[in-house]
């Protein structure tokens, strides 16, 4: 694989885990962090992620990955998938000029 | 209308279709729910008028059907794509054996009509009662024509209609005469499949290859481990094992099913189902990809196609933003709401 490759799987895979761990501690979904999938839907029936759950993961974002969302409902496209967050973290962090 | 304009009718406004690929069963007796908790792969957690997303698996794991099961007071009533009416009928009639249970298949005697789009509430709120705006997302209610089911696979209001065999015209007819007003069309099962890889909703009929379970398709928030089922032995076995993922991939140029795929001239995978998407611009696929490069981003080559992998799902379904409490497709265009397409 090439290195350019390898290391944007590398930092997809640490945002994945920091967001399954949050999933599975702070949201308290039963799961095992490898039945997680990437693309599996959050809210509805997929992880069953509710209203309130969609604010605690709004304030995990900004603590455990310093990103902060500006307009919750602006931002409804990036919660559909573990993916689609990772998506946000890392435009983020090349907004504030970070990795890309 | 195209199938390119059936599409967009389901992403902007609404859109009925006939439901002849949505299998239907009633399991009534006194075991029903024990008959269902068999062949269950999810913890059967319902109440009466609440729906169960899960699957159906074969003896390998392979998921062979997308199911609701729907607790209605003691019965419940099975709705799943992918296996026609008496094979729905034959898989649930083996978590049946031995108990007070009887399966029957609804295929003789009831039709499916299906409503899909951001203002499917809407038209539905004027050919039934008002009370269809508060319906929960996997919920479902009788009423005196048909049974209203909410559930769908393009991502947006979705509802799922069945009345009985010699009604089904008549309930059309009605869809479409209250659907008039709201630009509502008629979109057939080839939209419905598009909108469904735009939303990266599994398709029972062309994307379970041999080999496959719920890890490598991203469906294991349909299952539960630990429990007994069809394919739980095959499941716990491919668990830590799996060495592919599906993903959505998107390309400018045309991409086929069955197509071979390459990352940096190495072989990657195989695209299971392939369309262009009306609502993007592009080509999207369903790959099942390598597991150390299913990842978006990753740029390939499918089968002479540039291609790269994205994120699911692929389109920002308006549904997301239209609050029926505040908004109605009449004041559509007063009303803002973001692109159908994520920025990438």
């Amino acid at each position: 694989m090439r290195p350019d490759i390898e290391a944007r799987v590398a930092e997809r895979e640490e945002i994945l885990a920091v967001l399954r761990d949050v999933l599975i501690q702070r949201l308290h979904l039963r799961r095992e962090p490898d039945e997680l999938d990437p693309d599996a839907p959050l809210f509805g029936s997929g992880f069953g992620l509710d209203s309130l759950d969609a604010v605690e993961l709004v304030v995990c974002l900004e603590s455990e990955l310093g990103v902060r969302v500006a307009d919750g409902a602006l931002m409804r496209g990036s919660f559909r998938s573990l993916n689609t967050l990772v998506d946000l973290v890392l435009a983020e962090r090349a907004a504030a000029g970070g990795q890309p | 209308m195209s199938v390119a304009d059936q599409v967009m009718a389901i992403r902007r406004s609404a859109a009925l279709s006939p439901g002849d690929h949505i299998a239907c069963a009633r399991v009534s007796g006194a075991d029903a729910h024990e008959a269902i908790d068999r062949v269950s792969p999810r913890e059967l957690y319902v109440r009466s008028g609440q729906m169960l997303h899960t699957l159906l698996l074969d003896p390998d794991a392979r998921p062979v059907a997308d199911v609701y099961l729907c607790a209605d007071e003691d019965d419940f009533l099975v709705l799943a794509e992918g296996p026609d009416g008496p094979a729905l009928a034959e898989l649930l009639a083996a978590g049946a054996r031995g108990l007070d249970a009887a399966v029957t298949d609804l295929g003789a005697s009831h039709g499916v009509l299906c409503l899909n789009g951001p203002y499917a509430w809407e038209v539905l709120a004027e050919v039934s009662t008002p009370d269809v705006i508060g319906l929960p997302y996997l919920g479902f209610f009788h009423e005196e024509r048909f049974t209203c089911f909410r559930a769908g696979s393009a991502g947006e209001y979705g509802y799922v209609l069945l009345t009985a065999r010699e009604r089904l015209d008549e309930l059309r007819a009605t869809v479409l005469d209250v659907g008039a007003r709201f630009d509502l069309a008629e979109a057939g099962l080839e939209a419905l499949e598009r909108a469904a890889l735009e939303a990266f909703f599994w398709n029972p009929r062309r994307e379970s290859p041999a080999g496959v379970t719920p890890i490598e398709m991203q469906l294991q928030w349909r299952v539960s481990y630990g429990r007994a089922f069809t394919g739980a032995g095959a499941l716990a076995a491919r668990r830590g094992a799996a060495r592919s993922r599906a993903v959505l991939i998107a390309g400018e140029g045309p991409l086929a099913g069955g197509a071979e795929v390459t990352a940096g001239g190495e072989p990657a995978g195989t695209l299971l189902h392939a369309g262009a998407s009306p609502t993007r611009g592009d080509w999207l696929a369903v790959a099942l990809l390598d597991l150390s490069i299913a990842h978006p981003g990753v740029e390939l080559d499918a089968g002479g196609a540039p291609a790269r992998v994205i994120s699911a799902p692929a389109v920002n379904n308006r549904s997301l933003y239209v609050d029926p409490q505040r908004h109605s497709y009449a004041s559509r265009e007063a009303d803002a709401f973001p692109p159908l397409v994520r920025p990438s």
